[in-house]
């Protein structure tokens, strides 16, 4: 079982890097290395940057949730967002989302095959400091409030409102070629499930870095790690489990106003409380994927 | 802390996001410079533009052309669509000396910089 997905891992990873050598190769070698944006560049790690002012995109974005205790598992969530930057430093995005389950035989979790509307949610982005002539880091906070009606883990009815906050910092360790990235996370939630009628107050907090390298000037590859820690709890007062995740991403820009970027994890350490198993599989998931797809206009 | 509480917060941060965004001051006339450039034959004339560091930037484009292009940069963090013999201006924020590239999104080689000394 664990070779199997050790195999999948490596199988994902061999197709993201297949699939940007392919790429590579359909771009003329010639072009120049120029300025690049860097908001998707690291996978499930955030750029700095926010689009130029009077940029428009529409994007869908699927991320998946594979593997726990036992048997079949698969949440996936699918985002169809508008976004669009005002002004030079600020940047806002409003997202509907729907939810996937197919669940068979998983410890401490009901089966499950559906898929339904599971909410709203908007990222606004303010650029602190850009990147570029004058600053070789640039710094952006941004905020996520979400409302969701169907648990992302189990696909229950719930009552839910998170927010996700992040400082996101990036540089260019080689102008124009090698950048890096670091996040810090943290989300507080209220939610109140269906079936007990009772609100529950959690939270997370986590940490990325992560490495981009431009292999042509429209392909960008990557690596990046994630630590995140669960509680119970909106300002981290009982521990539940910390996870560990580290894989590859890619950014392919297809035209100058279509984007292709995905990335993929796997849970490398983790541990939950009250369980003496390896790994976090009650508060996080073994893998996770992600594929985002925008069309500017 | 009870959902309320949270919704109270959420809103907060809408707050303080939106004033930060809106706190920038006005730029005052004398704080403010004009620079021209004009598009013809998919060339940027002059290919080079100067400006002092420390004062907001008005940027006026030109497309002497009969196509539309986009003036665009990433650095000036600006895009603009520019209609064939339309004119745009852009309002740029005060700048840190450098060389900030500029292109036409519709021709990528067409390209220039406003130098900011």
């Amino acid at each position: 079982m664990c070779f199997v997905r050790v195999a999948r891992a490596c199988s994902a990873a061999a197709l993201m890097i297949a699939a940007s050598s392919l790429a590579a190769r359909a771009q003329s070698t010639s072009d120049v290395f120029r300025e690049a944006e860097s908001k998707y560049m690291f996978g499930f790690i955030d750029g700095a940057d926010i689009g130029n002012e009077g940029e428009k995109a529409i994007e869908y974005e699927a991320t998946g949730s594979f593997q726990k205790r036992g048997g079949r598992y698969m949440a996936l969530e699918h985002e169809f967002a508008f976004e669009h930057v005002p002004t030079q430093n600020f940047s806002y995005e409003l997202s509907a989302h729907a939810l996937t389950h197919s669940i068979s035989g998983v410890e401490d979790l009901d089966d499950r095959s559906s898929t339904q509307f599971s909410g709203a949610s908007a990222k606004l982005r303010y650029l602190i400091l850009g990147r570029g002539p004058g600053s070789p880091i640039g710094l952006t906070i941004s905020a996520e409030p979400e409302w969701s009606r169907v648990d992302g883990t189990d696909g229950t009815a719930v009552q839910a409102y998170a927010s996700e906050f992040k400082i996101v910092a990036d540089t260019e360790l080689i102008p124009n070629r090698l950048y890096a990235a670091i996040n810090l996370m943290y989300e507080p939630e209220v939610a109140k499930p269906a079936e007990t009628g009772m609100w529950e107050r959690s939270s997370s907090a986590g940490v990325g870095l992560a490495l981009a390298y431009r292999v042509t000037p429209t392909v960008a590859v990557g690596v990046a790690a994630e630590y995140d820690r669960a509680y119970d709890g909106l300002l981290f007062q009982t521990f539940q489990g910390h996870a560990l995740f580290a894989g590859p991403n890619v950014q392919i820009n297809i035209t100058r106003k279509v984007l292709l970027a995905a990335a993929f994890m796997g849970q490398v350490a983790g541990h939950a409380v009250d369980d003496p198993r390896a790994l976090d599989l009650t508060n996080f998931e073994r893998y996770r994927a992600n594929l985002k797809l925008e069309f500017e206009f | 802390m009870t959902p309320m509480t949270i919704a109270k917060h959420g809103l907060a941060t809408a707050a303080l996001t939106l004033g930060l965004l809106f706190a920038a001051p006005g730029a005052r006339a004398e704080d403010t410079v004009t620079v021209n450039i004009s598009m013809k034959d998919h060339r940027f004339q002059p290919a080079e533009l100067h400006a002092p560091a420390g004062k907001a930037i008005v940027i006026v484009v030109k497309n002497l052309d009969s196509g539309p292009a986009e003036f665009e940069s990433n650095t000036l963090r600006v895009e603009k669509v520019v209609t064939g013999g339309g004119t745009i201006t852009l309002r740029i924020r005060p700048l840190e000396p450098g060389r900030y590239r500029f292109f036409d999104d519709f021709h990528p080689s067409t390209e220039g910089y406003l130098v900011v000394k």
